[in-house]
């Protein structure tokens, strides 16, 4: 994919550019995959060209669209006003009491498709490429891909080759973040098939009132290359807090009731194809798993 | 925490609270509320964890604003009166700023939505220290207040019973769950303060009572989901008896403890010729009465899903000291017989 052609800035140019809002634009090539969205504040390429359009510009005003936008916000704002009347979160408090397993994501077509999102090291500039699409017979998803560790020749950045898979942000009524709230379960179960490769499972929760929004909860998911399905547990206690990819000393289990999406990444310095199979991703109730969490807390002044 | 540390901030709370009752002038007031939002600060922060943050972050904005409203209102009252006492606010405009401050400052609806939210991530004994203490310097100074007109008053604290309510349906959290009955009961002491104090007083008195049952009981049992409550009878039995005539008297039925504040709320607001609004706020309060069941039915009449005989734990004796819990339990079990002797108290 050719890159797009980098224009010199002129001094003036640059000094005027840093006093303008627009710079929290960002222009990046375009990819295989969906972009994600500008939730927070993007990586410009050094050298790219500053997007010179100011945001109302980019919008595209329909009215059709807009009114049938409306149309879906209301009627998720009906069932979110009528929903407690069944029971908490649409639910009966029966089924709350007794569920002990919930399929979140059960890929079964292009429109389960919708609710991912996948990225990979081209956005900085390097030269990864990741696809997702639909399994054989509308039974999974497929995620594949090629992964290439080389860095960008930009002169800033040392380190490359990564692909991820995220879910996007569940929405209420009137694009509201909405939150996963799993605190009924204590274990991550997936069904998937992998080609041998150890992928990074990577739980992000609501980080807006912390302002930490680079923490995330992570644990490996290795995968087998064999033809067979496999059954991965893995009991949420296990996952680890890190921050921008560092461990931090400071650990705790994971909260589970405001989780705004789980991501999957291969980052294993092994350059070549992948590929991963989802079946589900689902959570589950293990009472046998009573562990509160794996690792050791760190105590600033621990008692003598 | 550090034991200093923590005995340094317990003692702040007190004195901040007891500084606000002692005062009549409204900075010595604000001081007040001042020192006992900053000490339960770092009591929320404790544990550091993102919900913890979350929770502490929320809850200073809404209490700084409150407490800048409240300022602002104090000195603006001061300006237009000539005086700064705390019960001479004859201007609509101070006196209605004063209110919606302090209405910031407990969580009363519709200035409610960081309730839910900052018990959610607090422990237990912070969510208690928060849904009682935290309540009385302000709910002080708005009874020092009476505004000329009772319509706000009585507009917060209807709202107050039926968002507390309607919130609660929604809810399997249990912290969150007591928070919005602590926004309904709070609604109920709004509604009557101008028309009779002391029910106010009898009321928080009894929801003190009420709530700090049961944050201990759900403390001992360590539980902070309604799943959780259904394994109750296997850690301690007993416990599932008295909670859910705790819960029931949150609800306010006969013949508990809990039904003697609105009896007499009810009475009162019958004799002022309120009747249609005495008739909303009881229906009002059905919607919570209908998660406290839930509440009830999830612990007594349910069996978790799960094998029991791998799964009960050693019913090992309570580490910390469960007198208290006995006594508020029985109190609000008992105390309805009680209400001629409290009522012949109560300084009509």
């Amino acid at each position: 994919m050719s890159l797009p052609n980098i224009s010199r800035v002129s001094a003036s140019g640059l000094l005027r550019s840093s006093c303008d809002l627009r710079w929290l634009l960002r222009s990046v090539a375009p990819l295989a995959a969906p972009r994600r969205a500008l939730t927070h504040m993007g990586y410009r390429r050094p050298g790219q060209p500053r997007e010179d359009r100011p945001p109302w510009w980019r919008v595209k005003f329909d009215l059709a669209k807009g009114l049938k936008g409306m149309k879906r916000h209301f009627k998720l704002l009906k069932e979110e006003f009528f929903a407690p009347f069944v029971g908490p979160m649409g639910k009966p408090i029966i089924e709350h009491m007794l569920e002990q397993n919930q399929v979140l994501w059960e890929f079964r077509g292009p429109h389960s498709l919708q609710e991912w999102t996948i990225s990979c090291d081209r956005e900085i500039g390097g030269k990864s490429e990741i696809y997702l699409k639909v399994g054989r017979n509308n039974e999974s998803c497929l995620l594949y891909g090629t992964l290439c560790s080389d860095p960008p020749k930009d002169g800033e950045t040392r380190y490359s080759g990564y692909c991820t898979m995220r879910s996007k942000q569940p929405l209420a009524s009137f694009d509201r973040k909405k939150y996963h709230d799993w605190s009924s379960f204590n274990t991550l179960h997936l069904r998937v098939r992998g080609d041998g490769r150890p992928w990074m499972i990577n739980i992000v929760p609501e980080t807006y009132y912390t302002h930490q929004k680079d923490d995330m909860y992570s644990y490996f998911l290795y995968t087998r290359g064999g033809p067979y399905w496999q059954d991965v547990k893995i009991p949420f206690s296990k996952f680890f807090l890190a921050h921008r990819g560092r461990i931090q000393d400071d650990q705790h289990p994971v909260w589970l009731d405001k989780i705004n999406s789980i991501g999957f990444t291969l980052g294993d310095k092994a350059d070549g194809p992948f590929q991963l199979e989802i079946d589900f991703i689902g959570v589950c109730k293990d009472y046998a798993h009573t562990e509160d969490f794996a690792y050791e807390k760190y105590k600033r002044n621990p008692e003598v | 925490m550090a034991p200093l540390i923590y005995s340094a901030l317990i003692i702040s709370l007190g004195l901040g609270t007891t500084m606000t009752f002692a005062s009549t002038h409204w900075y010595l007031a604000w001081m007040g509320i001042e020192i006992n939002t900053l000490a339960i600060i770092p009591l929320m922060a404790q544990n550091h964890i993102p919900r913890a943050i979350e929770a502490t972050t929320k809850y200073f904005f809404v209490q700084a604003t409150a407490s800048a409203t409240l300022l602002f209102a104090g000195i603006s009252n001061a300006f237009l009166t000539g005086q700064w006492d705390i019960t001479y606010t004859p201007y609509t405009l101070t006196s209605t700023l004063i209110t919606l401050a302090l209405a910031m400052k407990i969580g009363l609806a519709p200035l409610h939505s960081w309730m839910p939210e900052v018990m959610q991530g607090l422990n237990l004994l912070t969510g208690l220290i928060l849904s009682t203490w935290q309540k009385l310097a302000p709910l002080y100074l708005i009874y020092q207040i009476q505004p000329n007109n009772p319509n706000i008053f009585i507009a917060l604290g209807l709202m107050s019973i039926i968002v507390g309510g309607w919130g609660g349906f929604n809810q399997v959290q249990l912290r969150k769950i007591l928070a919005y009955s602590s926004i309904a009961h709070l609604g109920w002491m709004i509604l009557i303060l101008s028309f009779s104090p002391p029910l106010a007083l009898l009321t928080i008195i009894i929801y003190i009572l009420m709530t700090f049952s049961l944050f201990s009981s759900f403390m001992l049992t360590r539980t902070t989901h309604i799943n959780s409550l259904s394994t109750t009878w296997a850690k301690i039995p007993i416990l599932t008896i008295s909670t859910p005539l705790i819960l029931l008297s949150l609800g306010g039925l006969p013949p508990l403890a809990g039904f003697m504040p609105k009896w007499m709320i009810l009475q009162e607001l019958t004799k002022q010729s309120l009747c249609p609004l005495a008739t909303m706020a009881a229906l009002s309060s059905l919607f919570s009465l209908y998660f406290y069941l839930r509440l009830s039915y999830a612990m007594t009449l349910t069996m978790p899903p799960n094998n029991p005989a791998g799964t009960l734990p050693w019913r090992l004796n309570p580490q910390h000291n469960t007198l208290p819990l006995a006594l508020t339990t029985t109190s609000t079990i008992c105390l309805l017989p009680m209400t001629p002797a409290i009522m012949s108290l109560m300084p009509f």
